[in-house]
């Protein structure tokens, strides 16, 4: 719903779905591309082109593990850096013991004062011994990462 | 790596990106300090009575202000560097003026009982090293200090500490807000009415005597063999509840003796608040409100608040602070009738009355220097980007030289 | 036709009580521009428990006039995302609660500032501008 408020809300069809709504359920399930909405690409709608993809980039990966990550409201306190098993484990002599992350493998980062997942394919939660891990849901202040 | 100056916790892991001398990006700094090292929008200009001009000029106007008020105070330094504080000292002891900062009216009288060594404390290394239960009172941490439980108290992994936080430590957050940092202390969560600390310790003093306490019996029972059974425990002391008892410290130093495996912090927000009053006090034995009047005074007279509600000054020197914005309406009212002059690297509300301002580059990002974090240890700061404007330091120097 | 009542009565004024903390977005805000808009809308608002509001007749986005001996504010009603039982409602630390916070400090130096009491009341005026608590120094000068 917040994708498609962001969108023009034109229905012009160039995105090849039949209304912006259907383009947004795309966007979310990672069908589409936003540049593919090209009228979005100009003008006026340069700011909401900036919110749509901060709203989406973070939880690329989120088909498999179902992550979502928001950034407007992180405050990149970096407790998801340090608590998340997989960080741990990958760089235990950085963000294990509360430093900053020393290598590539870790799942977060705080980049601009915000958290910004990769690698995500490690998560717990994905994979054949997959576990429902809680461990950056309950330490986060403001609710910033979710699971869908 | 750099360090940020966001707040007292001196994160010395900071990473910057910086292209044509400008910041592009940060990477580890909460959202706090990336806003902080990125800068304001609004840098200040050199102005005489509200009217552009010169920093030399306007360095001159200073001190010709100072050197003919009667009595002259100097205030803020909670954002100097520790170089900038000692001089800002100097200038007090050499205009016979009364100095004071922001620690005044926050946590200046828990900092100076640490410093006369009224009670146990430790350093964050410790804290994350060894500490099993903390205690986070009056503190929204994760608001003030974002990165104080990701970096060294709940979430990593220390020394002995070596399963974190889900089996090796307890957060426990006492405050009236179900603040963020409450949120976080899940289950260790306990309200307080505003004003009730004093009430909270003399019950947990009397469940640690043994006796039943008078208020919420179950709850403080349950907190007091949490905290009996710590091996090692910190309360970090934040303003909710240094304003709350203020009048009778005594009481925490007396809950902390009952607990003997436990150490007390101060938590400070402004990155150097306590390296302002550890230097203060290395020159007066005082951490704040001085008067250099051939000798030292120490006087709550001479403190912010109570100068400005005697109307006792009648020339202010504000660096690094915004007492327009940060102190109540009614007592800054008197700043409008008397010569103020700010020095700050931002357009401030102070600043927009001021007689005289003058504009300096941003410590700890356009200049370096030391400072002190919040449990003592000394930070040095980093130079990230170049810059036209001169340091607070600088000006100071330049200012005493013109008196 | 029948007569608009609620033209001619004031809207109900409660006792409330205010404490004042910090949050880090409008610490940011302040960080980058504190005479911008984003810091005004961190600023000028007062967040409340659910009980409260229901009891007091608001929702959220409703602003209100907070009135006390030492000045009086228009800000915006915020209802706390937390299970607060009420009876004290929240502002950060900011010019606007500053205006609430009585300089009154027993001689020892510091202010009230997370014990405020004041009067709260429904209004349709907008909420006070920085600009206008700025004019209030100017106008004294
Ligand atoms: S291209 Fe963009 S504006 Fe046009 S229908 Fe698709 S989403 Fe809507
Ligand atoms: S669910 Fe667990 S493993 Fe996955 S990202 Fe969050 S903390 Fe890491
Ligand atoms: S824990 Fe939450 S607020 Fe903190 S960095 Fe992670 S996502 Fe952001
Ligand atoms: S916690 Fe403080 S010092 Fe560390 S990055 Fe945030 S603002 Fe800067």
């Amino acid at each position: 719903m917040e994708i498609y408020q962001l969108l023009p809300k034109t229905n012009c069809k160039i995105c090849g779905e039949s209304t912006c709504m259907a383009f947004a359920v795309a966007l979310l399930g990672r069908k589409k591309n936003i540049s593919e909405c090209t009228p979005i690409l100009e003008g006026d709608f340069k700011k909401q082109k900036e919110k749509l993809e901060a709203l989406l980039l973070p939880s690329a990966g989120a088909e498999e593990t179902g992550m979502i990550v928001h950034p407007e409201i992180c405050t990149g306190c970096g407790n998801c850096v340090v608590a998340c098993p997989v960080d741990v484990a990958n760089d235990p002599k950085g963000a294990a013991i509360g430093c900053a992350p020393t290598n590539d493998k870790v799942i977060f980062r705080v980049v601009d004062g915000k958290v910004v997942a990769s690698n995500i394919k490690e998560c717990r939660r994905f994979g054949k011994n997959r576990v429902l891990c809680y461990a950056c849901i309950d330490p986060c202040p403001t609710g910033a990462i979710e699971f869908v | 790596m750099a360090t940020c100056p966001g707040c007292a916790l001196l994160c010395d892991d900071i990473e910057v990106i910086v292209e044509n001398n400008r910041i592009k990006e940060t990477k580890n700094a909460c959202r706090r300090g990336a806003a902080r090292i990125k800068g304001c929008i609004n840098r200040l200009e050199p102005k005489i009575a509200q009217k552009p001009s010169d920093i030399e000029s306007a360095v001159r106007k200073a001190a010709e202000i100072l050197g003919n008020a009667k009595s002259p105070m100097l205030f803020g330094w909670s954002n100097s560097t520790c170089e900038a504080q000692v001089k800002g000292i100097q200038l007090a002891k050499k205009l016979g003026a009364i100095i004071d900062d922001t620690s005044s009216f926050c946590q200046g009288l828990l900092i100076e009982k640490l410093l006369q060594k009224k009670f146990r404390t430790c350093t964050l290394e410790e804290v994350r090293n060894k500490a099993d239960v903390l205690v986070y009172w009056g503190s929204d941490a994760q608001d003030s200090e974002p990165r104080h439980l990701s970096r060294f108290s709940y979430f990593p992994r220390g020394e002995s500490r070596q399963r974190g936080y889900e089996e090796d430590r307890i957060a426990i957050a006492i405050d009236v807000r179900e603040s963020n940092t409450a949120k976080i202390c899940k289950g260790h969560f306990y309200r307080i009415q505003p004003k009730g600390d004093r009430e909270f310790i003399l019950a947990l003093i009397d469940a640690l005597s043994g006796k039943v306490p008078a208020y919420e019996p179950k709850k403080i029972l349950e907190l007091a063999s949490i905290l009996k059974k710590a091996e090692y425990g910190v309360i970090f002391a934040g303003i909710g509840l240094t304003y709350s008892i203020k009048d009778d410290f005594d009481i925490l130093v007396a809950l902390a003796d009952k607990i003997p495996n436990f150490h007390i912090m101060p938590m400070v927000g402004h990155y150097n608040m306590r390296g302002f009053n550890e230097n203060l006090f290395k020159e007066t034995g005082f951490v704040n409100r001085v008067k250099f009047d051939g000798k030292v005074v120490h006087d709550n007279r001479y403190s912010i608040v109570e100068a400005l509600r005697e109307k006792s000054i009648d020339a202010l020197l504000v660096a690094g602070s915004d007492p327009l914005s940060s102190l109540p309406r009614s007592l800054v009212r008197h700043l409008a009738s008397i010569r103020v002059i700010c020095i700050d690297p931002c357009v401030t509300m102070t600043s927009k009355i001021a007689t005289v301002t003058i504009p300096c580059a941003v410590s700890g990002v356009e200049s370096g220097g030391t400072a002190v974090r919040m449990d003592g240890k000394i930070i040095e700061l980093s130079k990230i980007i170049e810059s036209d404007y001169p340091t607070d330091e600088e000006l100071l120097s330049r200012l005493m030289g013109a008196l | 036709m029948g007569i608009d009542v609620g033209k001619f009565l004031k809207n109900p004024e409660y006792e409330i009580k205010i404490t004042t903390y910090r949050d880090i977005f409008q610490v940011e805000a302040q960080e980058c521009d504190r005479f911008g808009k984003d810091y005004e809308k961190l600023s000028a608002c007062i967040v409340m428990s659910k009980n409260d509001m229901a009891k007091m007749g608001l929702k959220p986005g409703d602003r209100v006039k907070v009135t006390n001996n030492n000045g009086s504010i228009v800000v915006e009603v915020r209802e706390s995302k937390r299970d607060e039982p009420g009876g004290v409602a929240f502002m950060v630390n900011s010019p606007w609660s500053n205006v609430l916070v009585s300089e009154e400090s027993g001689g020892r130096g510091i202010p009230e500032f997370k014990n405020i009491t004041a009067k709260i009341s429904l209004v349709k005026e907008e909420t006070t501008t920085l600009e206008s608590l700025m004019e209030y120094f100017r106008k004294l000068q």
